[in-house]
């Protein structure tokens, strides 16, 4: 039974850190309608700012979510700028095929400036565990997830409550009509694509201090999340957090009680695309 | 055409010609090259349909693995054969069950196929897990140039599919698919069904390929055969060569293969960057790729 609870929360905390990077690519594809391949790679690029920041300046990463945030957003601006949208027009195979690109090139860049050594931080907190009612926990995990619910929250705020949160949600549902009624479609594109990489970069901050930094941290988080959006409906957010919900528990029920389940939750992700995909495919017959 | 013949002959007759020192590696890096193209070629038969794969490293490798386990009992052709059958079976499975929806769905299913067939393989106990495979050479050693040539015969098959599914009423079909789904359905074409053969005789193609080069490394290790480099080289080369061509991904596979041997050399791991960077100029600036570029020189000197 204790076994069972710890596993449960195990898997609700790591669902946090699914939700936040899905919600990036769920934006990304909902708004701007591009399967961004290259995701894992923002949330790369946030855990080696962390990990740079942290050895070269001693800055804490907490401090540093702020910072990848920004500098993930520019990035996120600019690969919009420069290669999304001379695509926008083109057909489906050339996006994806430019955003898997874009994929191999950060990841293999990053290779050759970094090499493929895991780096982990050694923060003070980073060995801390609490323990509620007989089930421990470690405190980065817990951070990650109440950081992630945080910023879930404000995410869903600025969609919901504001007026450019609205203007967002009305490009996702109709590619000309907010355009009529004097929404800049491009700058709806812009803003939501930087925000997409915002959030996969600060997901990568927590990744630095929770897991290590390397070259391919982030790819695992590429297909993560790809499982998750397609459990919830391609660009569906509202989805989102439930579907994350289910594909921690199930990697976390795995990794408990199959025996040699190390090796075999890298295969969860997979079996949860397939059943989705295989739903979907018979419900549209 | 013509182009096409001229490579085909270039590779048949390339062992006789006179290389000297170098000849050992020239053919090597020759018979690696043809198998790359080989497995281009496959791929560029299911992008006709408008279709992204990103499970042909997965194909290349299930053939691979299939042929070197089946070899010893079978002899090497039957097992050859056999191991692009295996790819073509997953195929059909993994079709099946996401071809009916968007093509991003597609490419999702297969970028998380190539991830788990890996992880399969590792945790078996029959591929030899993470240790790797050792393989008989084609034929059991018995020519030293055997596999040399069944490479070239991979690389002919190939691309005598190609040429030949775009001279069909297939490939009408798939190019009706490909430009607007609902288009093809209007005017009769069973879209589902022409997407779930052009992915079986791509897959098919792709597993041949692969088993070929488990009969040259004659070594098999799950990261070898089947990297996320495999499934790259499938798309990068068609991509530069020129997409929806025969000539195109020969002509890529060609170049692409030997700048890959340099880079390996002078760079070593990071290599792929330059792929990555290739895929992302051709699309921006040169989305027809080498053809594209070649078509437009020509039809300049017309004018």
């Amino acid at each position: 039974m204790e076994l069972l609870l710890q596993t449960l929360i195990n898997g609700i905390l790591a669902a946090g850190l699914y939700a936040l990077v899905a919600s990036g690519l769920a934006l990304a594809v909902g708004v701007v309608g591009i399967v961004n391949f290259a995701h894992g790679e923002f949330s790369m690029i946030g855990a080696f700012v962390s990990y740079l920041l942290f050895v070269g300046a001693g800055i804490d990463p907490i401090l540093s979510l702020g910072l990848a945030a920004v500098v993930l957003f520019v990035v996120g601006a600019l690969t919009y700028y420069g290669l999304i949208r001379p695509v926008l027009a083109a057909p489906e195979l050339n996006q994806m095929l430019l955003t898997f690109g874009l994929s191999v090139a950060l990841q293999n860049l990053a290779l050759l400036l970094f090499g493929a050594d895991t780096r982990v931080l050694f923060t003070p907190y980073q060995g801390a565990t609490l323990a509620l009612g007989g089930v421990s926990f470690g405190l980065p995990p817990f951070a990650a997830f109440v950081l992630s619910v945080g910023l879930l929250v404000g995410l869903y705020a600025f969609l919901g409550r504001t007026r450019l949160g609205f203007a967002v949600r009305a490009v996702a549902q109709n590619r000309l009509a907010p355009g009529l009624l004097g929404i800049e479609t491009q700058r709806i594109y812009l803003l939501a694509f930087g925000l997409s990489a915002a959030l996969a970069g600060m997901a990568g901050v927590m990744l630095s201090v929770m897991l290590y930094t390397s070259p391919t941290v982030g790819f695992a988080y590429t297909l993560k999340a790809f499982a998750i959006i397609v459990m919830a409906g391609l660009g569906n957010l509202r989805g989102v957090i439930p579907a994350a919900i289910v594909l921690a528990l199930a990697e976390a029920l795995v990794s408990t009680y199959v025996p040699g389940g190390g090796g075999w939750v890298e295969a969860v992700f997979f079996l949860v695309i397939f059943l989705a995909l295989t739903w979907r495919s018979w419900r549209t017959r | 055409m013509i182009l096409v013949g001229g490579v085909l002959l270039l590779a048949l007759l390339l062992p006789g010609l006179p290389l000297g020192e170098w000849r050992a590696f020239v053919l090597d890096t020759a018979q690696f090259a043809f198998l790359i193209s080989g497995l281009a070629l496959a791929w560029d038969l299911l992008a006709r349909t408008g279709q992204l794969s990103l499970a042909h490293g997965a194909f290349f490798g299930l053939g691979a693995y299939s042929a070197a386990l089946l070899a010893p009992g079978l002899g090497t052709l039957p097992a050859l054969l056999l191991g692009g059958a295996v790819a073509a079976l997953f195929s059909l499975l993994l079709g099946l069950s996401t071809l009916r929806l968007q093509g991003m769905y597609f490419a999702i299913a297969t970028l998380a196929f190539s991830e788990v067939i890996r992880t399969l393989v590792l945790k078996a106990q029959f591929t030899g897990g993470s240790i790797g495979l050792p393989v008989q050479p084609a034929f059991a050693g018995a020519y030293p140039l055997g596999g040399y040539y069944l490479a070239v015969a991979v690389l002919a098959i190939c691309a005598m599919v190609s040429l030949l599914l775009g001279r069909s009423r297939l490939h009408y079909a798939m190019a009706a698919t490909r430009q607007g789904e609902a288009v093809a359905r209007v005017l009769g074409v069973s879209v589902v069904r022409v997407k779930l053969l052009a992915f079986m005789i791509s897959a098919f193609l792709a597993g041949l390929a692969g088993g070929v080069y488990a009969m040259k490394t004659l070594f098999l290790t799950p990261y070898d055969a089947f990297g996320l480099g495999r499934a790259v080289e499938a798309l990068v080369i068609p991509i530069f060569g020129g997409l929806y061509t025969t000539a195109g991904p020969l002509l890529g596979g060609l170049i692409v293969v030997s700048l890959e041997t340099w880079l390996r050399l002078r760079i070593g791991e990071g290599y792929l960057v330059v792929y990555g960077l290739i895929l992302i100029l051709t699309i921006l600036f040169l989305p027809k790729g080498l053809m594209g570029l070649l078509a437009r020189r020509k039809g300049g000197r017309h004018a």
